[in-house]
């Protein structure tokens, strides 16, 4: 009998556990520690380390939850919005990602803190552009990057390379390496793989860059066309290291097996990481256009967002926690432990490139454009990515992997335009 | 209260039974059901909601809408769903060759030999690890510049172009399944009579013919069951693919299950995703069941 009562009770609790989720909602308390879930495995010492500071300015402490796959990570907050443990803060992407979540009614209004920031000097209105969905705003920057070239100095040093000023100048920079059995660029076919189309793309014709994004234009389109063809000849000259190649592109610089890896301003954190001197070890320069008859260089620029729910479990902490990050402090601190670049034009930055990249940029000096990852509707992208990848092992079939991406831009430009 | 145990019923004759049950009996249920809640909570309902979801159209976000057949009528058309159906293949027939046969060969050479057990530790080491860390350690090895490329005097990019990268991996899975194949072919030969195998000795049997005619259909029920773990194991390849090519480049080693994977999670197509979920059930399923009924017959 006890046995039967046992089991009996055992079913009624596990019964009582699963149906726990949907039961009615505890009272909301004030939260002193928040969740920060982001697909940034790599920065919880950097997130650990603002959260120590906004623990003494503003009595909030942070938890990062990272993550390193970005689908798992995806789904995993996409989940998060119907049941679960809800983050009280996240990373995401800016762009369609963004607007897609917005529409859902899932992510906090931040209006109120854009608006006093811009006030402050402490963000810009160019930036709020990309926060913006129906004339309001949503998440605050985690970060903002310019895409340019970082190269191993001591490589130049020792070929007797400078940065180049012009197109056919890093041409023939990457034919000097060449010439000594150094490869000259880095590539990848797993997800940074669009990085050189977006490149040559925005270097050859930003506008037809932006109409692309927009579904104005045809990756069939004689331009797009071109780029991939300047593309193959680069590959095909032997300026690449091997797409395939799953050394880390932090250590690829560091290690010299490829002298220039084109990344956002971000891969200053990796420099940091490997103990890399800016001006020493390596340096960057922003990558000059393929048609010089441009008025200006363009530049990809990047700005990845830190969002709170509207149904954050204590979203009053949540504001108070994004409104703090915007600040100066916060900035300077956030700024200065990973290497980069700060969304507050007031921060200084310490690297002299790449404060120069961001004080040009502030002036209008170049031509900025989306970076393709947020620019491009994320189902055309996830083709464009698988497309690319194929590419650049396959250089020959680049007609095939244009028609390829503009079918899933058909499909999706017919119920979105 | 004493509860009176009962021996199992048997159907023929002895003693009368009493109708009603003892309360022992009619508890039983209490006793499953935390079991079969559980089961039910974690197993069934996830799977029938992922049918309901084949049917719908859903971004993960915004409620499913229900879209009828739609999801399987893109799937005949979907050229990456062939390919990946080619992989799929690939993997139960390497499967069989390699994982199984060679585990077969190993197990057949080794048993009944003086120490045998010494010879088979080495194919049961990376038994212990697992899918992912398997893919990690083998990934550095196999990629371009790796170790297999220096050591072989090749520059092949084993994980870049098809039919390499899928082959590549089936070698690697080979490497992690051929020692727990090979045990239990090794129990299933030490369980086999001794006596008929010494009849045929004396009869003149020995060596293929021996394996052939006597060894290999006392063996038969065992084989089944490591050849319909293998079909299933290998029908729902993931892992590795996963870790080493991300089913790439350009989705050409992509598995049935990496592309439900892939379209559910990373290209958000939820309903699609789980249709090719609800094609890979039905395959594994189809595929088990004939086996199995074909193997049932012959018993």
């Amino acid at each position: 009998m006890s046995r039967s009562l046992t089991a009996a009770l055992t079913a009624a609790v596990l019964l009582a556990a699963a149906c726990g989720g949907g039961g009615a909602e505890a009272p909301r308390q004030s939260k002193t520690e928040l969740s920060l879930y982001n697909d940034k495995g790599a920065w919880s010492k950097y997130f650990e380390d603002m959260g120590a500071l906004s623990k003494q300015r503003i009595g909030l402490s942070v938890k990062p939850v990272g993550h390193t796959d970005s689908a798992q990570y995806q789904a995993l907050i996409k989940a998060s919005f119907r049941a679960g443990v809800k983050p009280d803060l996240f990373t995401w992407q800016t762009g369609g990602m963004l607007e897609e979540i917005v529409k859902q009614k899932q992510v906090a209004d931040t209006t109120a803190i854009w608006q006093e920031a811009i006030k402050n000097g402490d963000l810009s209105q160019d930036l709020a552009s990309y926060y913006t969905f129906g004339g309001k705003q949503y998440c605050v920057p985690l970060n903002v990057a310019y895409w340019g070239m970082f190269y191993n100095k001591k490589i130049f040093d020792k070929y007797g390379l400078q940065p180049p000023t012009t197109w056919d100048e890093l041409v023939k920079i990457a034919d000097t390496l060449k010439q000594n059995n150094v490869k000259a660029f880095y590539h990848t076919s797993v997800l940074f793989s669009f990085v050189w189309f977006e490149q040559l793309l925005a270097g050859s014709d930003p506008d037809l860059y932006d109409r692309l994004s927009t579904g104005k234009a045809k990756y069939t389109d004689p331009g797009v066309v071109q780029v991939m063809e300047r593309w193959k000849s680069l590959i095909d000259a032997g300026y690449f290291i091997n797409p395939g190649d799953k050394t880390d592109p932090g250590d690829v610089l560091k290690n010299g097996k490829a002298a220039m890896v084109s990344f956002g301003t971000w891969f200053n954190t990796s420099m940091t990481q490997r103990s890399m001197q800016a001006g020493t070890d390596y340096g960057f320069f922003v990558i000059p256009n393929v048609n010089p008859s441009l008025p200006k260089t363009s530049v990809v620029f990047e700005s990845g967002p830190l969002c709170s729910l509207v149904k954050a479990p204590d979203p009053e902490a949540g504001m108070k926690f994004l409104k703090w990050w915007t600040t100066t402090e916060a900035q300077e601190k956030w700024s200065a432990s990973r290497g980069d670049v700060s969304a507050n034009p007031k921060v200084t930055i310490a690297d002299q490139a790449i404060g120069q990249i961001t004080k040009d940029a502030g002036s209008g000096k170049y031509r900025l454009v989306n970076r393709y990852f947020e620019a491009t509707p994320p189902p055309i992208l996830t083709a464009a990515l698988d497309g690319f990848g194929l590419f650049v092992t396959k250089p020959g079939e680049y007609r095939k992997v244009l028609e390829d991406i503009q079918k899933a831009a058909d499909d999706y430009w017919s119920t979105h335009q | 209260m004493t509860l009176q145990l009962e021996r199992a019923p048997g159907r023929a004759g002895g003693a009368r039974r009493p109708r009603r049950a003892p309360l022992h009996g009619r508890l039983r249920p209490g006793y499953v059901a935390p079991a079969v809640l559980l089961v039910a909570a974690l197993l069934y309902a996830p799977f029938l909601w992922t049918v309901y979801l084949s049917f719908t159209s859903y971004d993960g976000l915004a409620p499913p809408a229900f879209a009828g057949l739609r999801n399987f009528g893109e799937l005949l058309e979907d050229p990456a769903l062939l390919t990946s159906i080619r992989n799929t293949l690939i993997w139960v027939a390497g499967t069989m060759v390699l994982p199984v046969g060679l585990g077969l060969l190993v197990a057949v050479l080794s048993y009944d030999l003086p120490r045998g057990a010494w010879y088979r530790l080495p194919f049961m080491l990376p038994y212990a690890l697992s899918g992912a860390g398997l893919a990690m350690v083998w990934s550095p090895i196999l990629s371009h510049d790796g170790i297999a490329n220096r050591l072989l005097g090749v520059d092949t990019a084993f994980l870049q172009e098809e039919p390499h990268n899928t082959l590549a991996m089936l070698l690697v899975w080979t490497w992690q399944q051929l020692g727990v194949n090979t045990l239990l072919f090794v129990v299933g030969l030490q369980s086999i009579p001794k006596e008929p195998i010494e009849a045929a000795r004396l009869d003149g049997a020995s060596g293929w013919s021996l394996f052939r005619h006597v060894i290999w259909p006392l063996m038969a029920p065992l084989t089944a069951v490591v050849v319909g773990l293998a079909l299933v194991a290998s029908l729902k390849t993931f892992d590795i693919v996963w870790v080493m090519t991300q089913g790439g480049p350009g989705r050409n080693s992509e598995t049935l299950a990496v592309t439900m994977y892939r379209e559910t999670f990373v290209a958000s197509q939820y309903g699609y995703g789980s249709a090719v979920a609800v094609l890979l059930t039905v395959v594994a399923g189809l595929a088990s069941y004939l086996y199995l009924r074909g193997q049932v017959r012959t018993a």
